[in-house]
């Protein structure tokens, strides 16, 4: 599950190694599945002294979601980068990169270790940070420019804190640590440092600012890549920390945090109805669905982090089918001007099926995915008597409803001017389609996904809180 | 009796000298950041480079020194240098357009608001007192962790114990930090060719000079990595030694033959990485678990896996110095 | 408390000053030299907390992260240097545009 990255760069190398990697973490689910939480030393030496890989349900259902979104990805991009104009001096390189950023990516939600996820961390930074500047443009280049220094800040201030975390208690192991952690000036500090370091890396209200022009200036495959999962690997190690690590008797800090959240619902979803370009849509849509994540913190119960989590996996889904549908429609007409679409529905019926269905998914109505996860959600707030959740959780969902409705309106329309159009490869329209129907299905299994979150459950001790 | 005597002293001067580089390294570092040239910056900032190097000798870190000295202040100086030398080349060549952000190049203060200002330096002051405050409520104690190191050091295959970290205890680390050298170079060449590679013909001193060097740096490599395993230096000194002997080649003016940039160069580019997963897979055919060296020939492994790395790093590093990636010409 | 304590506030001052010029220049090639220098200023600190028990030989996993921090730090500045080589030839100057918080 490493990169075995070599030499030739070979779509057909690709895709063997996307489907390795699909198998082997089916293999790893089985396992963890019948067999609980797995812990796997690497070299042989043990936690304090080696490191530890280590898979529970909140692992495994990252890997999955990964697995799935990577899969679709990587054949979306077999149509993608074979674009005539998409020179191919640069297309081959998408292919280690993208490599280099999976391999990333499940090394991230494998690792037990701070100072292993520290270079995780730089790992995928760098290779995302490569894979926007592939776009080329003017716009590409600076916004990758710019989300390379937050990468470099933010695992700077993450690298401060583990070293103060490993100077107070001498281990790097999250779980060794876990049974260690006291309160003293250290750990708070050290605490700060890692939480505005990787919330900067989640883009959390009002850090989020570099996040859409480097969301919407890159390929779209990496759009998707980026706003589906590399801004959730920042998001996991922060939950980590903060259920495993971190005293919990910070309250304040959680309401801190939830009601960074809400704002972040709010001017996302106003900023996203303010757009005219379709990809800045949906990378604003992105800051007001991290916001979502947020939320549990002030809740901190047990269906709280249920319900984000739910929200982690079925945004990453559809997110994916929505920058994939707005890469079609960009290919086909050749701009993503929202107001110049030209009977898209018409010429492109798959694609537009696929962004409507992501669409229903991320406003949260049922079926979908994102209707569970906002349902667990208002029941953790209603349940805990925070009423101001509950009204921000449902305005969220209108403000979701107002900017998707304004993008299929347009795409029924005609538009006044007449664009050149191009054909788009079936098989980009179907991986698009299906990513979003997987977001809706979601939601119809969604006692299969909850049941894996209770294996080695971090929050279970919360339960009752 | 006479160590009675003479500690208060010994106390003293070392006192003063640690004062004295504490002041000088933050200096320099401001002096760095803050200098109206950027030339003069760049120096200033492998001067600092260096003066961390004696600070890691101080705190007796001598493979971080190592390190340090050759990466951190002679690669990435290089590396500033010639992008800096690029980004003049272009300023100079462009004309009246570009006079403005020549300006802007030059002198870079954005004017912040008074307000703004302050609330930035209220933060920074906080951060800082913060970060004082946890450091130094931080005990002298010695972690079980540490001693679990020395420990096992014995079964490790190399006597060195930084040596043990880096390439077994915590070799997954150094794998994914390799991963990450070679992505650099990846995403350096994916930016696209070298940006018109102005060539100057080196002079004769220069000629001269690396005629001896070269040879001389890459025993100097061969020596670290040698060495590494029960003394300072390793993979990543020797590694970058000889891809400053690289970046000399590249300096006098030397080019790889057309042949060799292709396929070649890329296999000697995984080469490392290659030996290290490789070594790590077949060892769990073995009945082991992935990257558990058998005591018994973890010396050999060890130096195996660090031999390749070595060339792999040099190289890689080398080749980063191009900033960009070297134009393939396909004969057909 | 020994001297070593001090090399650990010369840390914190270097990060503090790389952070600061990291958010006033608006130069790239800066910017980069005081991400690098904020990088030092973390080392330090964990260098010199692993030397601080008196006596006794420092710590070799710190140095180790080092070094490890140090190569990644010379990767990222290198495709950094890189970038900034593109935005200048495409933008036409080497330096971020204002960029608005709100």
């Amino acid at each position: 599950m490493l990169s075995f990255l070599l030499p030739q760069r070979v779509k057909l190398l690709g895709l063997l190694i996307a489907a390795g990697v699909v198998a082997a973490v089916a293999a790893l689910g089985w396992q963890v599945a019948e067999l609980g939480a797995q812990r796997y030393a690497i070299g042989g030496w043990g936690a304090p002294l080696g490191i530890d890989l280590y898979a529970d349900g909140l692992s495994l259902l990252m890997l999955m979601v990964n697995a799935v979104v990577c899969l679709g990805v990587s054949v979306y991009s077999t149509g993608y980068f074979n674009r005539a104009y998409f020179r191919r001096s640069r297309a081959i390189y998408f292919w280690p990169l993208w490599m280099f950023l999976w391999a990333a990516l499940n090394a991230l939600f494998l690792s037990s270790d701070i100072f292993n996820l520290y270079v995780t961390l730089e790992l995928l930074g760098l290779s995302a940070v490569a894979l926007v500047a592939l776009a080329g443009g003017a716009d590409a280049l600076t916004s990758a420019m710019r989300y390379l220094l937050i990468n470099l800040l933010g695992s700077l201030f993450y690298l401060l804190g583990v070293a103060l975390l490993y100077h107070r208690f001498g281990s790097l192991d999250i779980t060794i640590l876990s049974q260690h952690i006291e309160p003293s000036p250290a750990v708070w500090v050290a605490m700060g440092l890692m939480t505005s370091g990787l919330l900067l890396k989640t883009a959390l209200f009002p850090m989020h600012f570099w996040l859409p022009a480097a969301h919407a200036s890159a390929p779209a495959p990496v759009s998707a890549l980026l706003s589906a999962l590399v801004v959730k690997a920042s998001f996991y190690i922060f939950l980590r920390l903060w259920l495993e690590i971190f005293p919990v008797d910070s309250s304040v800090f959680g309401e801190l945090l939830g009601v960074l959240g809400a704002i972040a619902i709010f001017w996302g979803g106003v900023q996203a109805l303010r757009q005219t370009r379709l990809k800045m849509l949906i990378a604003y849509s992105t800051v007001a669905q991290l916001g979502y994540l947020f939320l549990a913190f002030p809740m901190a119960s047990y269906f709280a982090w249920k319900g984000a989590l739910f929200i982690l996996l079925s945004h990453a889904l559809a997110k994916t089918a929505m920058f994939m549908a707005a890469g079609n429609i960009l290919h086909f007409g050749g701009h993503d001007r929202i107001q110049d679409f030209d009977h898209v529905v018409q010429y492109q019926p798959l694609t537009s099926a696929a962004f409507a269905l992501a669409g229903i998914s991320i406003m949260g109505l049922p079926p979908s995915g994102g209707f569970i996860g906002k349902w667990l959600l208002l029941e953790a707030a209603i349940n805990s008597g925070q009423w101001w959740l509950v009204i921000i959780i449902i305005m969220g969902g209108l403000l979701a409803a107002a900017y998707i409705f304004k993008v299929i309106g347009y795409a029924f329309t005609q538009s006044r001017k007449s664009h050149q159009t191009r054909r788009v490869p079936i098989r980009m329209e179907w991986t698009a389609l299906i990513l979003a129907i997987a977001a809706i299905l979601l939601g119809l299994i969604a006692p299969w996904p909850l049941a894996i979150m209770d294996i080695g459950l971090p929050f279970s001790g919360e339960a009752a809180g | 009796m006479e160590a009675m005597t003479s500690l208060p002293l010994m106390t003293l001067m070392q006192l003063l000298f640690d004062t004295l580089l504490g002041f000088a390294l933050l200096w320099l570092g401001w002096r760095a950041l803050a200098s109206p040239d950027l030339f003069q910056a760049i120096v200033l900032f492998i001067a600092f480079g260096l003066l961390m190097a004696i600070v890691w000798v101080r705190l007796d870190a001598p493979d971080v020194a190592l390190a340090e000295a050759a990466i951190g202040a002679g690669l990435t100086g290089a590396l500033l240098l010639t992008t800096l030398a690029r980004l003049e080349a272009k300023n100079r060549s462009k004309s009246a357009l570009e006079k403005k952000h020549k300006v802007w190049l030059m002198t870079e203060n954005v004017k912040l608001k008074t307000a703004s200002f302050l609330w930035l330096m209220v933060i920074l002051m906080l951060l800082v007192s913060g970060l004082v405050y946890a450091v130094l409520t931080l005990q002298e104690q010695t972690f079980e962790l540490q001693m679990l190191v020395s420990k096992n050091l014995e079964s490790s295959g190399v006597s060195n114990p930084v040596t043990a970290v880096l390439l077994n205890f915590r070799g997954y680390d150094t794998l994914l930090e390799m991963s990450v050298l070679l992505l650099a170079l990846l995403g350096v060449w994916s930016f696209g060719g070298i940006p018109k590679p102005h060539e100057s013909l080196p002079g004769p001193v220069l000629n001269m000079l690396s005629r001896l060097l070269i040879p001389l740096l890459i025993i100097v490599a061969g020596y670290f990595l040698w060495v590494g395993s029960d003394a300072p230096g390793g993979a990543f000194q020797g590694g970058s030694v000889l891809g400053a002997a690289g970046v000399l080649l590249l300096l006098v003016g030397w080019r790889l033959c057309i042949r060799f940039v292709g396929l070649p160069l890329r296999i000697i580019l995984v080469f490392g990485l290659g030996v290290f997963v490789s070594a790590a897979v077949v060892l769990i055919f073995l009945g082991r678990q992935f990257m558990e060296y058998p005591p018994s020939v973890a010396g050999a492994l060890i130096l195996l896996i660090e031999a390749a790395a070595t060339l792999s790093i040099g190289i890689t590093l080398a080749a980063l110095f191009l900033v960009g990636r070297p134009e393939f010409r396909r004969h057909k | 408390m020994n001297t070593l304590y001090l090399y650990t506030i010369v840390g914190v001052g270097l990060f503090t000053l790389g952070l600061y010029a990291l958010l006033i220049h608006s130069d790239l090639l800066r910017k980069i030299l005081a991400i690098n220098i904020m990088g030092s200023g973390v080392f330090l600190i964990l260098v010199a907390l692993a030397a601080r028990t008196q006596g006794a030989v420092p710590d070799p996993v710190p140095h180790a992260m080092v070094i490890t921090g140090i190569v990644v730090a010379v990767s990222a500045t290198a495709l950094a240097l890189a970038l900034v080589i593109r935005v200048r030839t495409k933008v036409g100057h080497a330096n971020l545009p204002e960029q608005s918080l709100e």
